[in-house]
């Protein structure tokens, strides 16, 4: 079951940007979807949420990126770490728990190391330029995240996103 | 003797940066600098020793001997504060000791006798806690340095003591509330400027050490006190061994 549709990488943008607009300093968005899915899309448009001016890229190779914005984004990618061992070295835990927005790719890389609040969200390619986006709360904090967000978006058909998708039933 | 130590611990959210003429125990201390710089201990640490340096009309090959807080802590900042103080000792030839950087809080809060609480922030809803006698100047660990949830450990303490108790630490910002309702009256929650160590509290702990310890070690033998690695290690093996029994593949 997915939560929206986004029809354009422009459309995600505007999904991250929405998403944006509820988070506030300490939130934690773990992003999966397979790659092209439009991981890095989604936190461009958090980014341009957030006031962040300098561009955004996929941090796989950096591991972690920190842009300071009207809020700081701090951007991760888990993709290349081998164990839960490795979040220390790059300092995974205290990164989150600083100030500013975490957004993770392949957050779901390591079960036992969720965070205990938050939100997930898994990114499906269902089509050339279509992704479907399921939305999961981690704890109250992302379950009061996601009610804001799936509100938001329900005026968004217009930039792309629909909402009543597969009879989603939030 | 007279001996230069340069003490160092950036395990906390503070950058602890010290310089102290030590003579036999008499302790003077020369700069005591405790700047709150949350993850800037990589880019600062080193600077700030190069400064207390010059402002006390000192070089580098005048310093005897280097003091490090091991921690626990944050576990990047423990590695930066060891790795740190290893390859200043290292590229001088000096020796290098370590102290628990919660040793060292608790040695800066010993000036009145009591109990004293120490809890640092161990990130992930845990705290690093440990329960300290100061009495006539002295301080005593009463309890082995561990993580725990805050609640269990105020629960702990709460059954353990019927006296006053000073707290400090960095996980009071998140936690004082638990423990002033555990503890009720018994609570005394120190001014914030006193949660982190200091070099006098670095060096006081140093000069605790025993005779063996206290004489320093070849930079590369001191290692860092995480308490919560082993945790890490064990889940992990633990994960990863029916991988290796379960005949999955």
């Amino acid at each position: 079951m997915s939560d929206v549709r986004v029809h354009s990488a422009a459309a995600m943008q505007e999904l991250g940007a929405e998403l944006a607009s509820v988070l506030r300093s300490g939130d934690v968005v773990l992003l999966s979807g397979d790659l092209g899915a439009g991981k890095t899309q989604l936190t461009k448009g958090i980014g341009r949420g957030l006031g962040v001016s300098e561009s955004i890229t996929s941090p796989t190779f950096n591991i972690a990126l920190i842009h300071d914005g009207r809020m700081r984004l701090k951007h991760m990618d888990l993709y290349r770490l081998e164990s839960v061992r490795d979040l220390e070295d790059i300092d995974y835990f205290g990164l989150l728990e600083s100030d500013g927005v975490s957004v993770v790719e392949w957050g779901d890389r390591f079960p036992e190391a969720f965070p205990s609040d938050g939100v997930q969200l898994a990114l499906t390619i269902t089509g050339d330029d279509v992704r479907d986006v399921s939305f999961k709360s981690l704890g109250p904090r992302g379950e009061q995240i996601l009610v804001a967000l799936l509100a938001g978006c329900a005026t968004l058909r217009d930039h792309g996103i629909e909402t009543d998708v597969n009879g989603g039933t939030r | 003797m007279t001996t230069t130590v340069v003490a160092i611990d950036t395990a906390t959210d503070a950058i602890v940066v010290a310089l102290a003429r030590l003579e036999d125990c008499e302790l003077t201390m020369l700069a005591d600098v405790c700047e709150i710089a949350p993850r800037l201990a990589n880019s600062r640490v080193l600077c700030s020793v190069s400064e207390r340096l010059i402002e006390s009309g000192l070089r580098p090959a005048d310093v005897d001997v280097v003091v490090v807080g091991r921690g626990p802590g944050s576990f990047t900042g423990v590695r930066i504060g060891v790795a740190a103080a290893k390859g200043f000792a290292h590229g001088l030839g000096i020796a290098l000791a370590g102290v628990s950087t919660l040793d060292a809080i608790a040695w800066r809060n010993s000036g009145t006798d009591g109990l004293v609480g120490v809890l640092v922030d161990a990130m992930r809803k845990e705290v690093y806690p440990a329960l300290y006698r100061v009495s006539d100047g002295h301080v005593e660990r009463l309890t082995p340095q561990c993580v725990m949830g805050p609640a269990t450990v105020a629960e702990e303490w709460a059954e353990a003591i019927d006296e006053p108790v000073t707290l400090v630490g960095s996980g009071l910002r998140s936690y004082a509330d638990v423990f002033a309702g555990a503890l009720g009256s018994r609570a005394v929650i120190a001014a914030q400027e006193l949660w982190w160590p200091s070099g006098e509290g670095l060096l006081r702990a140093f000069i605790a050490l025993p005779d063996d310890e206290r004489q320093g070690f070849a930079p590369g033998v001191v290692l860092p006190i995480y308490t919560r690695l082993s945790d890490a290690e064990e889940a992990e093996r633990l994960r990863e061994k029916p991988a290796v029994d379960g005949g999955l593949s």
